[in-house]
């Protein structure tokens, strides 16, 4: 296992004194990994960011980059880059001189810093508009001024926050592929903040998943998919179909799902109480029409359909089985049968059924 | 049609005065004649050579920059204090700060002459500076908290997580964002203490008098063109004074 980089241990911050923020947060990130922190608003992930930054000061817990406990240092004395959402970009300066302006700080001279400069925004794509102002360039083209600006200096450690909020789909997905690209370039370490689970997953080695000042998970992106730590990361990440359930000690391999009567799991499938609660989830993707597709020893259910959305290159159809609400996403065109109000029999594959302990 | 004619009135009755002064003060006239008989330059050199006008001139000139510096000295530190603290009597400080804007003007200037008087420096620069730096706060306050207001402090974190600390953040980056509003906030600071009649007229005695101090006493005792000249001029200062900041502006673009 590769030595630990970064380690965030039992970090607690609270802004006032009733509620924490952050609640024991402890991770270890390998050199050169490019982890996510994902969430929703007020999750914890932007203010334990800020406290590896240095913004702010943890109540309790400590950080440690490559030995050293950053904890109580300030921001300036870090060697950290952080790309805001909002750029942040210096006004009333180039962007050259944004970029040089990290190297002016640690009085480099004066032709190195020429040197740099050119170098990282040619690695950004920017090389031709080192002269001019940030109120001259876009969006996209401003977020890539920041990205060079933190990255001239060759930081231990890269921050970013949110960076592609304020672009639209397109541009994002655009510098998604972007980011990465200089992340493979430059290897350095890198955490990003979003609250996108696409982002998360396209771009990260792992995902630290954030839920009300805690992590519910760090894991691979397919991992945190196929294999959620609890219902909260399966709800959060893509699209889900949970189901109460209870495992039978009687049957091992089967589970009892309320409305819908005994399924069928994989019994290689991770270990399961032998009895209690469950939430059992399956994926929208997982689930089709039977007679359709392989013939295979399916988990049936009916259902009936009430909504179908068609996107396009895919079609969702939105209804109930058992009582219970039943999504079901299938690629490409609609296939015959499937209409509102109609019922059909549709099923999936024990092993495309996990099941998570109830918390 | 109705509301064009009524706003190219309204700005002929502004302008008018002005219309009237100008060529009054190239007249060849001993008196108010307009409209003037001839035309020379005769006025203007006599008040470039006068000294009974240029002292006071020269007083308005170092009381206004005096109190433009003062001013900004204090309200500088007080704006970033308020906008950037939370403290009880938050709205109380406020009012103190727009106060001198409310009291009417012959009031404090009342005030300012018993107050004055008693530290003895009534009729000297010094009592006109404090006067008049208390009279420009208010403004160059409102001005300044609202510059930093819509100030985006992520530029701060962006500068300290650059390398610089607080001072270099506030010199390279928080100071030259804010320069607009600071050149605005100094420039009216200026103005008002240059152009302010009322209280100079009541504490500015012989020897720090200013220019409309001198403008009033010479208005009541002599009716002498001069004084039209030295308005024709006053006008052309505040031009400037309201023209320079605008090409600034445009310079420097959506600098903030």
């Amino acid at each position: 296992m590769a030595p630990v980089y970064l380690r965030l241990r039992d970090i607690v911050k609270s802004y006032d004194g009733r509620t924490n923020a952050v609640d024991g947060i402890g991770i270890d990130i390998e050199r050169g990994e490019f982890i996510t922190f994902l969430g929703p608003s007020g999750s914890g992930k932007t203010t334990t960011l800020m406290m590896l930054a240095g913004f702010e000061e943890p109540n309790s817990g400590s950080i440690e980059l490559d030995g050293h406990n950053l904890t109580r240092r300030k921001p300036y004395e870090r060697n950290i880059g952080v790309v805001f959402q909002n750029y942040a970009l210096f006004p009333h300066m180039t962007a050259a001189r944004n970029v040089a302006f990290p190297l002016r700080m640690r009085h480099f001279p004066k032709d190195e810093i020429a040197s740099r400069v050119d170098r990282v925004l040619a690695l950004v794509g920017l090389a031709r508009f080192a002269e001019r102002h940030p109120r001259e360039l876009s969006g996209g083209q401003q977020q890539r001024v920041a990205l060079a600006r933190a990255l001239v200096f060759e930081p231990d450690l890269l921050l970013l926050d949110e960076p592609l909020g304020a672009l639209d789909k397109n541009l994002r997905e655009q510098m998604q592929v972007e980011i990465k690209r200089i992340h493979r370039e430059v290897g350095i370490t890198t955490i990003y903040v979003t609250h996108d689970q696409t982002e998360a997953m396209t771009m990260s080695d792992r995902v630290a998943v954030f839920s009300k000042g805690r992590l519910e998970q760090v894991a691979p992106p397919l991992e945190i998919y196929n294999r959620p730590a609890s219902r909260f990361v399966g709800e959060f990440i893509g699209d889900s179909n949970f189901f109460e359930a209870r495992a039978d000690p009687s049957r091992p391999g089967w589970i009892e799902v309320a409305g819908i009567g005994a399924i069928r799991i994989s019994i290689g499938a991770a270990p399961l109480p032998a009895s209690g609660e469950l939430d059992l989830l399956v994926r929208p993707e997982r689930i089709r029409m039977v007679g359709t597709g392989p013939a295979e020893d399916l988990n049936m259910v009916q259902m009936t359909v009430e909504t179908i959305v068609n996107y396009g290159d895919s079609v969702l159809a939105i209804g109930t089985a058992g009582g219970r609400p039943l999504r079901m996403r299938v690629a490409g065109a609609p296939p015959a049968g499937l209409r509102e109000g109609a019922q059909v029999t549709v099923g999936w594959a024990p092993q495309d059924a996990y099941a998570v302990v109830r918390s | 049609m109705i509301p064009l004619g009524l706003a190219i009135s309204v700005a002929i009755f502004l302008i008018a005065p002005i219309l009237i002064i100008v060529p009054m003060s190239f007249s060849t006239s001993i008196s108010f004649a307009f409209p003037p008989p001839a035309y020379w330059l005769g006025y203007y050199r006599a008040y470039f050579s006068n000294p009974e006008w240029l002292i006071p001139t020269a007083n308005s000139f170092i009381v206004a920059f005096s109190t433009m510096l003062v001013t900004m000295l204090l309200v500088l530190p007080a704006c970033f204090a308020f906008v950037r603290n939370r403290f009880a009597g938050k709205g109380l400080v406020n009012q103190l700060f727009l106060l001198p804007l409310i009291v009417p003007q012959v009031v404090s200037a009342l005030g300012y002459y018993g107050f004055l008087s008693r530290l003895r420096i009534v009729g000297t620069h010094l009592g006109l500076i404090v006067a008049h730096t208390a009279l420009a706060m208010p403004v160059s306050f409102l001005v300044i908290c609202a510059a930093l207001k819509g100030y985006d402090r992520n530029l701060e974190r962006a500068a300290m997580s650059a390398g610089a600390g607080p001072l270099r953040t506030f010199l390279w980056v928080t100071l030259p964002v804010l320069r607009p509003g600071i050149l605005v906030a100094a420039l009216f600071a200026f103005l008002q203490s240059f152009n302010e009649a009322v209280v100079a007229i009541f504490i500015s005695g012989r020897d720090a008098a200013t220019l409309p101090k001198k403008m009033f006493e010479s208005i009541r005792l002599e009716s002498d063109p001069i004084i039209a000249v030295v308005s024709s001029l006053l006008t052309g200062a505040v031009l400037l004074g309201v023209v320079i900041p605008l090409l600034f502006r445009r310079k420097t673009g959506r600098a903030t």
